[in-house]
């Protein structure tokens, strides 16, 4: 994974590999409830399983659907598009004209056929002789330039006479020279039909659309319905429809079998061989040519006038594409969960429900460092910050791990997490204190107010110590604090730390005196990214909660709980994430 | 440019010189034409940044008698950081024979890291920018955009709001989440990218 270290995933648990939870956790539960009991399959998340990576995400990808209670990643929220935008001109295209441009622009942008950056339109640059002669009148001419690579419309042969309606002057061209079929046109589409390529596909769509209306409505019956396809309903309400044979056999008799095109006003074309001096022509240019001036698929892919093309000075300059902005809803109760504002030029949001408003949050930092990193390894300030250290194998490593709250209620937090860490390379995990209450998150206002009043209830713990410091006139925040099994390391008003103690297995095996088979030896080789040490840890999260009279969700799990409005109901939030640590070295 | 204080020399020799309003700037920072950049507030510049703000646009007509105010070149919003040995150098093209600056406008809380050449034209706020980037003359950067390290803006590139943006020459390759810049800031949190960067420039000493 390309995230600096240390990073926490979370996965959603959606995916059947991220649903179940670890065996300690899971015993709990049956104990508390008997429904559960027969999910005992004690199964750990691996976060190198090959499809780990399409389930963990970062946290600020995640939302979460307040119906539902649940985390919603992109596998289980549907998307909606609000409008369509070109991302250079920054205007919004209806949606009625998104299909027939394309899902390109239409106005003047335009990006470069060979590297992707934008063109720019630039005046033709006039040649020396005309400056020293000033009264002659300069022809103004123009070309898309590409700042980045290079490339003009000038590899095209294509000038214009003026910088504004680019498009219209582009297609002009375009028809121009597809128009003169000879050996310009045949070059260009490597294809000798006159016939050019839009009118086929023209004339094609309205010939079958002419057949289709001609052969009645039977296939669009159910058109726009909203079951994938036409065709799947038909096949459904044939099913399911209860109609007597007699009828059944009715519908299934065929309308009028459709024609096919015929002539070449149909749209119709026959594949002719290029004529043999053209392919001849065309291999003594390969022969001459360099690598880069032919095309590459991506090149040729990029834009339908491209499709055919073989040489780099062919390319033509490539609309830029549309691009999105979109709504999510959650796939269950198509709730919104996200919805931005349709301006394009900004990025706000009407709805959006963060998972990191939801759920506990967890982030990891090395207990002891000479001079600590950054807490966010995406800030470098210097290039020199950016060696991070690799962990030694066999060194036990502690780590705080912290756990902080986003919601309003007291949270009773258990982690669970494997003894030594799934896939070739076994790390081994403690947790000291796996399972501790976090505070609630509220106003800041809040914890300087009672922690002004009552200084006692910040932590009992400290405040003894505090005394006791006072007493033996030592400081309070002694550096050589051992970390104890079982208490919790440090607590702020919303969040809790706990210790972790990691240590990295070794990359190989010690080496045996009996020799391996072959089979050993293959089961021994390290996949790519084994030597990056993860951590899975299930985070278990379990609140009271008042019920208000609309919140009659299917939140709280245990139905026995749903009482009635002011009752206290019980929720819980479970989910898999997982904990980059760093690589381990040789 | 807020001015930095009266500072001598001799009795502090603390690595930044923290202005009133609060800007820390390096004094191993390469700072030209000082009169013609803004710096909004909490900002830092780190060392061996290269601030151009002698690039400005002179004006079209000399001034006669009176004496114009200064133009702005370089202008930096709040709690925006300058990560070392940037270059920031305002645009510059060639019109009527002539060569002609524009005023480059940096937005708040935007973080540009270290080694990187900046010569867009604007970079909206909550920007970040990885290490040893080209953004090319002109290009714009809207607001909560993500570069990541080693891209090549291309010129006169636009970057839509909320996109991330990585190869040479820069493509758009993913949107931002939609928590992106949420979720940081408060003291012992982490920094998240793209949010608040006063902790950030705080720890800076």
């Amino acid at each position: 994974m390309a995230a600096a270290f240390p990073y926490t995933h979370y996965a959603c648990p959606c995916s059947d590999l991220t649903s179940t939870a670890p065996s300690s956790i899971s015993k709990r539960i049956s104990n508390n409830q008997p429904a559960n009991a027969d999910l005992t399959d004690d199964r750990t998340f691996n976060p190198h399983d090959p499809r780990a990576n399409c389930a963990l995400y970062p946290l600020d990808h995640l939302l979460f659907c307040d119906e539902c209670d649940a985390i919603r990643c992109p596998k289980c929220w549907t998307e909606e598009i609000i409008n369509w935008y070109c991302p250079t001109c920054l205007f919004e295209v209806p949606s009625s004209a998104v299909k027939s441009d394309g899902n390109r622009c239409s106005r003047n942008c335009y990006t470069c056929p060979a590297c992707t950056a934008p063109l720019a339109v630039a005046a033709m640059p006039q040649p020396a002789g005309d400056y020293l002669k000033p009264t002659e009148p300069a022809t103004e001419a123009y070309m898309l330039q590409c700042g980045y690579c290079d490339w003009s419309s000038r590899d095209l042969d294509v000038l214009f006479s003026k910088p504004t309606k680019i498009t219209e002057q582009l297609a002009k061209q375009r028809k121009a020279r597809l128009g003169s079929s000879g050996k310009e046109a045949s070059d260009k589409d490597a294809k000798p039909n006159p016939v050019g390529h839009d009118t086929a596909f023209g004339s094609l769509t309205t010939f079958y659309k002419a057949q289709l209306s001609e052969s009645g409505d039977a296939q669009n019956q159910f058109a726009n319905s909203p079951y994938s396809s036409p065709a799947n309903l038909q096949r459904i309400m044939n099913i399911y429809g209860g109609l007597s044979a007699n009828t059944l056999k009715k519908s299934r008799e065929t309308p009028q079998p459709m024609r096919e095109a015929r002539d070449s006003n149909e749209g119709f074309s026959t594949y002719t061989p290029d004529p043999v001096e053209h392919e001849a022509t065309v291999i003594s240019k390969l022969r001459s040519l360099s690598w880069e001036d032919t095309t590459t698929t991506e090149q040729r892919l990029a834009a339908p006038p491209n499709n055919y093309s073989r040489f780099a000075d062919q390319l033509w300059p490539v609309a830029t594409p549309l691009r999105t902005r979109k709504g999510k809803r959650c796939e269950t109760c198509r709730h919104l969960i996200s919805r931005p504002d349709s301006k394009v030029s900004h990025i706000r949001y009407k709805i959006r429900l963060l998972a990191m408003n939801n759920i506990p949050r967890i982030f990891m930092r090395p207990l002891h460092l000479p001079n600590p990193p950054p807490p966010n390894a995406a800030f470098r300030l210097r290039a020199d910050d950016a060696v991070q250290a690799e962990l030694q194998p066999n060194v036990a490593q502690q780590y705080i791990l912290t756990i902080r709250n986003p919601i309003f209620e007291t949270i009773k937090v258990t982690l669970a997490t494997p003894g030594t860490t799934p896939g070739n390379v076994a790390s081994r995990v403690t947790i000291l204190c796996p399972s501790f209450p976090v505070g609630p998150a509220g106003d800041v206002w809040d914890e300087a107010l009672s922690s002004s009043t009552t200084p006692a209830s910040a932590s009992n713990d400290g405040s003894r110590k505090a005394a006791m410091a006072s007493l033996t006139g030592k400081a309070p925040e002694d550096a050589d604090r051992q970390p104890e099994a079982g208490k919790v390391w440090d607590r702020t008003r919303n969040s809790t730390s706990v210790i972790v103690e990691i240590v990295p297995g070794p990359l190989k095996a010690p080496p045996s005196i009996v020799p391996k088979t072959e089979a050993e030896l293959a089961d021994q080789a390290l996949d790519e990214d084994d030597e990056v040490l993860e951590v899975p840890i299930y985070v278990r999260a379990e609140w009271e909660t008042v019920i208000d009279a609309d919140a009659f969700g299917p939140g709280a799990k245990d139905d026995k709980h749903h009482g009635r409005q002011g009752e206290k109901v019980t929720k819980e939030l479970a989910y898999w994430c997982v904990l980059g640590v760093g690589k381990i070295a040789e | 440019m807020s001015r930095p204080g009266p500072v001598s020399r001799r009795s502090t020799k603390s690595e930044y010189i923290e202005t009133d309003t609060g800007n820390k700037i390096s004094r191993r920072a390469h700072i030209e034409g000082k009169q013609n950049i803004m710096l909004g507030g909490k900002s830092v510049v780190m060392a061996g940044v290269c601030l151009r703000g002698d690039l400005h646009r002179k004006s079209e007509k000399p001034a006669e008698g009176e004496k114009e105010g200064p133009t702005t070149a370089i202008s930096v919003g709040r709690a925006s950081v300058i990560a070392t040995n940037c270059t920031i150098r305002p645009p510059m093209r060639l019109s009527r024979g002539q060569m002609t600056f524009y005023p480059m406008r940096i937005g708040d809380n935007v973080f540009i890291g270290p080694g990187t050449h900046v010569s867009s034209l604007s970079i909206s706020s909550h920007v970040h920018i990885g290490a040893n980037c080209v953004l090319s003359p002109f290009c714009v950067i809207k607001e909560s955009c993500k570069i990541l390290p080693h891209t090549v803006v291309p010129p006169h590139m636009v970057i839509p709001a909320g996109s991330v943006v990585a190869g040479r020459p820069a493509q758009i390759v993913g949107e931002v989440g939609e928590g992106w810049g949420q979720g940081g800031g408060a003291e012992g949190e982490e920094w998240v990218e793209g949010g608040d960067l006063r902790p950030l420039v705080r720890s800076i000493k």
